[in-house]
């Protein structure tokens, strides 16, 4: 390990000791900030008592519905308006006037439409993820090189086959960074539907063990969410390397030229 | 023109059908509610507190982060000392701090700019840490060289050479700062258009609600688009520098 990474860890385990010891001291009042062996003591009851994980499973169920569904949607439109010019001004409008809505104002919207449902998280993911997935694809699919294209027209390939075999993998890098960056606005935004209407999820969670001055349970909570958020961000990397090989390779060969 | 097809089709929809009305008022009446509300002071009121809080919380996040970036990113023991700690928090969805906020602050102003602040510090403050992490030694030794003193080539030197990396920090947390400032008004709020946009959903004012959604979004927009021209002014040395470059 090097030795300023150790340092910094060091550091870390230094502000965990300095909170407990001032928690215990009372220093600060322990209903707003309690001692953080309490934290883990009431984070790992709740994980082996099955509470968090089932919080956990019905957010990220919400979660992967808007996410997939999203992807599925906005990649195969992203290319269609990369690739034709009428498409393209058939949709610019409405992704003009759509696109600077904050995701947080559409749940009002999909609570009017869906009630209380998973339906009305699941819609709320889905039209937040769109723009990053959506305008990347575009973007990727617009900077093919024309060589590309032209030489797989001149082989007499179908359009089926040259957006399966050119289009996508020359726009993979960038229809990645759009999955990845759609990453967590997903969990912020199951979060912030799950706080606002909602009973269950790890967000209604959160805000409903505060509203009960459960503040431990609050912390744990909060904790969870840290290390979902870690945790999706590692599954995206090990299934991108998996999934795309020859991809990973191809980056680091641009990073090295 | 399919747009235009849609709003007509929503329209007339929305006239003939009594039962999409209440989901889907006619448009027109989003906008009649929309200059009513504006014209009786309503809406410009839940406007104007929703900006003063997002300019706190903005403002001062933006300048916590440049500070502290520049920090980090300069002495190599405060970027070692702290990189954990903010590895730890940043994959931390920053609305779950809602919570923790109202406990300490209650519900008003101060717990609002504070969600704000801790949310939008983290996208300039990871990127003036890179931006003066990646800038060139030679950059700080040719200073030395002619013997400029510390705060002179923080001046001169650092923060140009960075300004590029926190110009696109500050613009991401331009519209974090809007989301969060919607989102705990929505949460733990009596003021300010998120609570407006969800306080007439629960009372079924569905046109009331597309108003507020609307006006909303031209706020972000707006904001936008000033950063933009902001930008665009600030940065004109930079596009000089550049096009001598490429010539």
């Amino acid at each position: 390990m090097r030795a300023s990474k150790l340092n910094g860890l060091l550091f870390f385990l230094g502000l965990l000791i300095v909170w407990e010891l001032v928690a215990q001291a009372r220093l600060i009042n322990p209903l707003v900030v309690p001692p953080l062996s309490r934290i883990l003591g009431v984070f790992s009851d709740l994980v082996w008592s099955g509470q968090i994980p089932l919080q956990v499973a019905s957010s990220m169920k919400r979660a992967a519905a808007g996410y997939i569904m999203a992807a599925v949607v906005f990649i195969p439109l992203g290319i269609l308006m990369g690739l034709s010019q009428s498409v393209y001004r058939l949709f610019e409008v409405i992704v003009e006037m759509l696109r600077p809505v904050p995701p947080p104002v559409m749940i009002p919207v999909a609570m009017l439409f869906f009630g209380l449902e998973d339906e009305m998280k699941i819609f709320v993911i889905f039209f937040s993820c769109a723009w990053p997935i959506l305008l990347n694809t575009l973007d990727g699919t617009r900077n093919v090189d024309r060589v590309l294209l032209n030489t797989a027209r001149t082989f007499g390939l179908s359009r089926w086959k040259i957006i399966w075999n050119i289009i996508l993998p020359a726009a993979s890098p960038q229809i990645v960074t759009g999955l990845k960056v759609s990453l967590p606005i997903t969990l912020i935004l199951v979060v912030i539907s799950e706080m606002v209407g909602s009973t269950d999820g790890i967000g209604y969670f959160i805000l409903d063990s505060q509203r009960r001055f459960r503040v431990a349970q609050m912390y744990a909570g909060m904790l969870t969410l840290a290390i979902l958020g870690y945790a999706l961000n590692q599954f995206f990397n090990v299934l991108y390397r998996l999934l795309m090989p020859w991809h990973v390779g191809l980056m680091r060969m641009k990073d090295a030229a | 023109m399919l747009f235009a097809l849609l709003l007509l089709m929503w329209e007339f929809g929305s006239r003939l059908s009594p039962a999409l009305q209440s989901y889907l008022p006619p448009v027109s009446r989003i906008f009649r509610s929309l200059a009513e509300l504006v014209i009786s002071g309503q809406l410009v009121s839940h406007l104007m507190i929703t900006l003063s809080r997002f300019l706190q919380g903005y403002l001062l996040a933006a300048s916590i982060a440049v500070i502290l970036g520049i920090v980090l990113g300069y002495f190599r023991l405060a970027h070692s000392l702290f990189e954990a700690v903010i590895e730890f928090l940043r994959p931390m969805p920053s609305v779950a701090i809602i919570p923790v906020a109202v406990l300490l602050l209650g519900i008003g102003d101060a717990m609002i700019v504070a969600v704000t602040v801790y949310a939008s510090v983290w996208p300039v403050l990871i990127n003036t840490m890179d931006g003066v992490r990646h800038l060139e030694r030679t950059l700080i030794d040719t200073g030395r060289t002619f013997a400029l003193n510390r705060r002179k080539i923080l001046w001169l030197v650092v923060l140009p050479a960075a300004a590029p990396y926190i110009v696109t920090g500050l613009r991401i947390s331009l519209s974090i700062a809007l989301i969060l400032v919607t989102t705990a008004e929505m949460i733990a709020g009596s003021r300010g258009l998120g609570f407006f946009i969800l306080d007439q959903e629960r009372s079924m004012n569905s046109s009331n609600m597309y108003a507020g959604v609307i006006l909303v979004s031209a706020l972000g927009y707006v904001l936008n688009r000033l950063f933009v021209l902001g930008e665009g002014w600030a940065m004109q040395w930079r596009r000089g520098m550049l096009a001598q470059e490429s010539v």
